[in-house]
């Protein structure tokens, strides 16, 4: 899904957006969480197109301000950032390959209707909720009943 | 500042977005005064979930009327006859069974109403609609899941959120006298009103707590800006800062 947006003409810019880190999963960048929507250049002018990942998840203006300070260090003066809400984000946006990021991380990646929590420490899926809230609002608390460890899972938004 | 709303889809919508500050507000109440840490942090979720909601309606309310305002000037420097949220999630954090009662009351309205909106002809609005249901679904279930525990806990949560549910249910009649502005962006009122009905009856049902008829309160209609008693003390609260400190930045 993300991948498939990633325009050649553009894909400069895609890869200095891939630079950006998520503040709070700096593992993950921008483009992989599925934040970054579209980007062209119209009259010399970079428009990025973002949607947020919860509506009030307060990483919500630092994501715009990070995505500005990576393109204007890198020679684009004049950037519009456009935040729309259509498609919503949802975590089905997110690649095999950054879930895999997510787990070497520590955070256990969603999955389908949270149906299986895996433990990022011994791997072991029998595990249970603490809370359905967790850190942000983008992960749920959970522990794991074979090696004890406390974990944060990224739930599954769809 | 006196702020006035003239386009007739931004009047409507912001009951939607009052009703998302208002019981945001209540929430941060909480921070700090959960009964255990995790659950501190779930109700602070929750609040950022609803506020993150009234933000993005406010910001559609101003866009609807010509952006003469911000969604902070909607929020910080309106009084409460302008205010146009539910009187149900103005009622106070009396305790625990309160705050949960009344979240539960709200989340089901909420999910339906934004069912029916994802369908809306305001394509923002039905975009924002598919958002926050799946946010709705885990505040529902949030809900829900202590309802039960209270419900089905010891006598006395039991007791509690019996009287919660007392209380609160007198606020709910006037959600479902609908006007001509609700009929016209909703798709099925009555639907609103029967599916709250069938699943509030089956939960309280289910968890020995019953629902009492209660008698009509004689306030007049959150429509016109009317409210209980409580809507002034949460607003002088929540808007001290910026009306004390007009220029103030974060």
């Amino acid at each position: 899904m993300v991948a498939s947006n990633i325009h050649k003409e553009n894909q400069h810019l895609w890869e200095l957006l891939s630079e950006v880190p998520d503040p709070e999963i700096p593992v993950i960048n921008l483009v992989e969480l599925g934040v970054v929507r579209e980007v062209k250049i119209e009259n010399e002018k970079v428009i990025v197109t973002v949607t947020p990942t919860y509506t009030g998840c307060p990483a919500k203006k630092l994501f715009n301000d990070l995505i500005l300070e990576k393109l204007h260090k890198n020679g684009y003066a004049d950037v519009e950032i456009i935040t729309v809400l259509s498609p919503a984000w949802n975590t089905d946006w997110l690649s095999d390959e950054t879930k895999q990021k997510m787990l070497d991380d520590g955070i256990s990646p969603p999955t389908h209707d949270n149906a299986v929590v895996v433990c990022p420490n011994c791997k072991s899926t029998n595990t249970k909720t603490i809370s359905d809230f967790g850190s942000t609002p983008c992960q749920s608390l959970y522990s794991c009943i074979d090696c004890l460890e406390p974990f944060n899972y990224f739930k599954c938004h769809r | 500042m006196n702020i006035t709303i003239e386009n007739k889809e931004a009047l409507w919508l912001l009951r939607l977005a009052d009703t998302s500050m208002i019981l945001g507000q209540r929430l941060c109440e909480m921070c700090s005064k959960g009964p255990f840490l995790e659950e501190d942090i779930a109700l602070s979720n929750i609040s950022l979930d609803l506020i993150g909601r009234a933000e993005e309606l406010y910001k559609i309310v101003s866009k609807l009327d010509g952006e003469k305002f911000t969604p902070d000037q909607y929020v910080y420097h309106r009084n409460e006859r302008q205010y146009y949220n539910i009187k149900l999630v103005e009622q106070e954090n009396i305790d625990f069974a309160w705050t949960i009662a009344r979240q539960f009351l709200h989340d089901i309205y909420a999910k339906e109403i934004f069912s029916q909106l994802e369908s809306s002809k305001n394509v923002e609005l039905a975009g924002l609609s598919t958002k926050v249901l799946k946010e709705i679904s885990y505040n529902l279930s949030h809900a829900t899941d202590w309802m039960y525990r209270l419900g089905l806990g010891t006598e006395e949560s039991n007791k509690r959120l019996q009287d919660a549910v007392d209380h609160l249910l007198k606020y709910t009649s006037e959600i479902f006298k609908w006007d001509d502005l609700d009929r016209l962006y909703y798709s099925d009122c009555d639907k609103i009103e029967k599916v709250w009905n069938t699943e509030v009856n089956r939960v309280l049902g289910e968890i020995n707590i019953k629902r009492k008829e209660v008698p009509e309160l004689s306030m007049r209609d959150f429509r016109d800006g009317f409210h209980s008693e409580h809507i002034g003390h949460l607003l002088s609260i929540m808007q001290y800062l910026p009306r004390a400190y007009p220029d103030a930045k974060w």
